[in-house]
């Protein structure tokens, strides 16, 4: 029974659904669309004649030549980008004209394998440092006349030659 | 002079020769496919203002691209899928409105029969409950169902109109068949 009633329950479930896609399959508009589409069109197709041309130039260029718009972008692109390529060229030639860079300096070790050490750049030379007042180096510590200076009262060994005693200003 | 050729001839007159070749067109395209595209719109808003509307937009969207008509192969297709996309922006800008609630504009999509108008409307109500189960299929399913619904619109340019194949199709309409008759059984609509 219920096997039965399959089949035909489908079929009206078909139906229904057919008839209800076929309400709106079928719709019909009212009457004067046509008039209504062309009307509105027309006034459309005016404003459109009327309304100012926002860049004469191309709009010209586009009727006459038929130069389509995207094709004269393309090309104005085209010029910019050689332009800049061009102008940055020139630039870095210039600047290096001008501005001869030495390269760096490279310290390969001496001896060793470290990677760390394979390459470094030289330490910047120190300046030399200033020398305090009164300060000498350590080579001009021992120069001078080459004579020993004794004190004047010293006491000699007898059998001892030494020589005469430094004067005052000698001293100083 | 028919009204309909006084209006086309008013339109052409201060048109230049080019203007007027396109302007015959576009007049042509609209004696041609108007009703067509009308049912389209009318699938999915349910509603004939904006039905009408979403038409008249179309239309207005052919005379602003006007310059590439020459370049379209199946205009049929083309109109299709302009008034497609009119309306499911429509539609998707206007969520909050509930549709399918006009039931004059269902009344006067019903063929003239030999119903009594009691049993036109009653037709109209269950209809009416239809089209809102149809709303409940998925997207792909709905969209491919309601193109089939209009009359002029064949498999084949309902395939180009979604941008998918013939097959694709074919089976999205199978499926929202199958879909939309559990749904009416859990229903159960009478009859």
């Amino acid at each position: 029974m219920n096997n039965a009633m399959e089949p035909e329950n489908d079929s009206r479930i078909s139906t229904t659904i057919d008839e209800a896609l076929q309400s709106i399959g079928s719709a019909t508009p009212t009457s004067g669309l046509e008039g209504r589409i062309l009307t509105r069109l027309a006034s459309q197709r005016m404003k459109m004649e009327s309304a100012p041309v926002r860049f004469p130039l191309l709009a010209g260029l586009n009727r006459s030549s038929r130069i389509p718009a995207r094709a004269l972008g393309f090309v104005t692109s085209c010029l910019l980008a050689v332009i800049v390529v061009a102008g940055s060229v020139s630039h870095s030639r210039k600047l290096h004209s001008s501005q001869i860079v030495a390269p760096p300096v490279l310290v390969l070790p001496s001896h060793g394998i470290g990677a760390a050490s394979a390459v470094h750049s030289a330490a910047p030379a120190s300046a030399p440092v200033p020398a305090g007042q009164g300060a000498r180096g350590r080579s001009s510590r021992r120069s001078g006349p080459g004579r020993a200076r004794i004190a004047p009262h010293s006491r000699k060994a007898p059998g001892v030659a030494v020589p005469a005693p430094a004067s005052d200003n000698s001293q100083n | 002079m028919s009204c309909f050729e006084g209006q086309l001839a008013a339109w052409v007159a201060p048109a230049h020769q080019k203007t007027v070749s396109t302007t015959q067109t576009i007049a042509t395209l609209v004696a041609e496919y108007s009703t067509a595209l009308y049912r389209v719109a009318f699938s999915v808003t349910r509603n004939a203002a904006e039905a009408e509307d979403a038409v008249q937009e179309t239309f207005l969207r052919v005379l602003r691209h006007e310059s590439r008509l020459g370049e379209i192969r199946d205009y049929r297709v083309w109109l299709v899928r302009i008034v497609w996309n009119i309306v499911l922006d429509k539609k998707r800008r206007a969520k909050t409105r509930p549709e399918g609630e006009d039931l004059a504009d269902h009344a006067r999509a019903l063929p003239s029969g030999d119903r009594p108008a009691d049993a036109s409307v009653i037709s109209s109500q269950e209809h009416a409950r239809i089209l809102a189960l149809i709303d409940r299929l998925p997207n792909r399913e709905r969209e491919a169902l309601l193109l089939s619904a209009v009359e002029e619109l064949t498999t084949v340019e309902i395939a180009a109109a979604l941008g998918t194949t013939e097959s694709s199709i074919r089976s999205r309409i199978f499926r929202a068949r199958r879909e939309l008759a559990l749904l009416l059984e859990k229903e159960g609509i009478p009859r």
